[in-house]
């Protein structure tokens, strides 16, 4: 029953401040419109690093003149590290997988065929379960006797590094301007009502004045916020889905699929839920902007 | 002196001080139910200002000054009984509004104790302060109605914010505006009616809840001498059910014809503090040029 006091108070509280609350919820649209377009690209870019860097793998290449019984001694050091959890997944690709692999990677394989011997060795292929123990991994087996003299560890180390410090980078960047955009939206909202409040700072007064509780007179410009905020973040999204529809999934379709395929490709956020994410935001933006701004006017 | 004005004014204000003071008696109760009486309220315990016995309004050497040491008032010891009704008077600028705006903490007093129904206003938390402006009713003296509101509505929030129900808003209201000499109007915004209306609608809005302690700004400021008697009937009236009413006024006339006690304020000090008229000593420094 209150609440729907409240509410009919901040529907004539927008009512009977119309242009303010026009600007309100124009401003709650651009935050939630500018969250909303970075958010999926942050996630695109984010899920396209670590796809990548799940592809840094290490080879442990097994010397010709190594014994089964040391093959398997380096065998189960690997399978330590995989119960240790570095490891996530190894797998023995012997001299004749190693060929035939080569064979299907090349385009005239004819070339295998005047060789007198095979010279490629038998190897370990480990995944580590993260790019970060590839060098711990490197290090556990390094002093192996099974190891093949010249060939040894081949892992691609700077890529590793530079693909985790990028990982890395994208991630607390993303997660900064984040930040940076609910705190800017925060304090645009708030200011929007706050020259909604201004104009009636008198009105408040008198509510106070008439013996209004300070929650009283918060609720209402609250709900205000809030509707302006839904409102504002009902456009964006509406927006939103008219770009992802109309540009985003038809550049997607009509682009390069090889590039999908090799698994370069990102995962963004799901539309649905980035609908919840956003209209949540707008809400909570409009909520929280008028709440900080009414405190200031409740001192009397 | 009233009888000369009352001669001279219109049939208008004539009619318009007929509906004020010679309400219908349905409308009425005669031993002024004001208004209905406020039904079962659900509140918390502790969310309700209740005055204790002894004094209903009492200063303790109250000092308050503005910026640039401009004194509002200037060591006022004053007592008011519960039941009472005390004239505050004396000239522009003598401290009266300050004296009101501390009795409701719009101003707090800079040295000094403003005790309320027992409560010292200086250690009421910022919280509890909305519960001692129900408990009185205040008409401000330049209103302080909200703007993009009707009279009504004006009237109806300092209901709403009691925590009556929407059907008890809508019995009370007519009635009480109605009582003020309003019917009619209540659709009116405020800048849509006349001063003297609006003032009504301010002591509307003071009179709705059924306070303890009626405090008035010259509530009569604004009106012909007609509407300003039956403005002081009906406090006369409230002040008969036991509310202690107190009112700051210029009004000469008003003030000698009630005969009542009057303390007189001047520079900020109680120069006098007497039952009578406005002015019984002409050297009276509480005199209005
Ligand atoms: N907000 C304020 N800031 C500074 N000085 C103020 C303020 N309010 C009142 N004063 C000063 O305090 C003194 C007392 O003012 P107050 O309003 O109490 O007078 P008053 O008796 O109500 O006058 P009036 O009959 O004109 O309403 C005056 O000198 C006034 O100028
Ligand atoms: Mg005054």
């Amino acid at each position: 029953m209150r609440l729907g006091m409240f509410f009919r108070e901040a529907l004539r509280s927008i009512r009977a401040n119309a242009a303010i609350s026009v600007a309100a919820t124009v401003t709650a649209l651009i935050a939630v419109f500018i969250l909303g377009a970075f958010i999926p690209s942050f996630m695109y870019v984010r899920s396209a690093v670590s796809a990548q860097t799940s592809k840094v793998d290490v080879d442990v290449y097994i010397s010709d003149t190594a014994s089964v019984k040391q093959v398997n001694v380096l065998r189960d050091k690997i399978g330590t590290l995989k119960t240790d959890g570095q490891v996530a997944e190894f797998t023995y690709v012997s001299k004749d997988d190693a060929l035939r692999l080569m064979r299907e990677r090349l385009r005239d394989p004819s070339v295998l065929d005047q060789l007198p011997s095979n010279p490629l060795p038998a190897k370990f292929n480990i995944q580590p379960t993260d790019p970060a123990n590839a060098n711990a991994i490197v290090a556990a087996v390094k002093d192996d006797a099974a190891l093949d003299p010249t060939e040894g560890i081949v892992y691609p180390q700077t890529t590793a590094d530079r693909l985790l410090t990028a990982a890395k980078f994208v991630q607390w960047a993303g997660f900064a301007l984040i930040g940076i955009l609910l705190v800017a939206a925060v304090l645009l909202i708030g200011n929007t009502i706050r020259l909604s409040i201004f104009a009636r700072r008198r009105e408040v007064e008198v509510m106070r004045l008439v013996g209004a509780t300070n929650w009283f007179i918060r609720w209402p410009f609250m709900i205000e916020g809030v509707i302006c905020g839904l409102v504002g973040a009902v456009v964006a999204v509406a927006m939103l889905w008219g770009i992802k529809v109309g540009v985003v999934d038809a550049w997607a379709s009509g682009a390069d699929t090889a590039l999908t395929k090799t698994g370069s490709a990102g995962e963004a956020i799901a539309f649905p839920l980035l609908t919840v994410v956003l209209v949540g935001a707008g809400a909570l933006l409009g909520a929280v902007g008028s709440g900080i701004t009414l405190r200031r006017f409740l001192r009397i | 002196m009233a009888r000369i004005d009352d001669d001279i004014h219109d049939a208008d204000s004539t009619q318009r001080a007929f509906t004020l003071v010679e309400v219908p008696p349905e409308t009425v109760p005669a031993d002024l139910a004001v208004v209905t009486p406020p039904s079962g309220e659900k509140r918390r315990r502790g969310d309700v200002f209740r005055p204790g016995p002894g004094p209903m309004v009492q200063f303790q050497g109250v000092i308050k000054r503005y910026d640039g040491d401009v004194r509002g008032l200037d060591g006022v010891s004053v007592s008011i009984a519960a039941g009472e009704f005390v004239f505050l008077v004396g000239q522009s600028g003598s401290g009266k509004s300050t004296f009101i705006r501390l009795c409701i903490r719009e101003l707090r007093a800079t040295s000094g104790h403003v005790i309320i129904g027992g409560r010292d206003l200086g250690e009421l938390r910022r919280s509890k302060v909305p519960y001692l402006r129900r408990a009185i009713g205040c008409v401000f003296q330049d209103f302080r109605l909200l703007p993009d509101r009707t009279a009504s509505e004006n009237v109806a929030y300092a209901l709403q914010v009691t925590g009556h129900s929407r059907q008890e808003v809508n019995r009370r209201v007519p009635e009480i505006l109605a009582l003020v000499g309003l019917d009619g109007k209540g659709d009116r915004l405020p800048r849509e009616l006349s001063g003297g209306e609006q003032q009504r609608v301010s002591i509307a809005r003071a009179l709705v809840n059924q306070p303890r302690l009626l405090i008035a700004d010259e509530p009569t400021g604004n009106l012909d001498p007609d509407t300003s008697q039956g403005i002081m009937d009906l406090l006369t009236r409230i002040n008969r059910t036991g509310t202690t009413v107190l009112v700051a006024t210029h009004d000469r006339d008003t003030v000698d014809r009630m005969q009542q006690r009057v303390i007189a304020l001047h520079k900020g000090r109680i120069v006098r503090d007497a039952e009578g008229g406005y002015n019984e000593d002409p050297g009276d420094t509480g005199e209005i040029a």
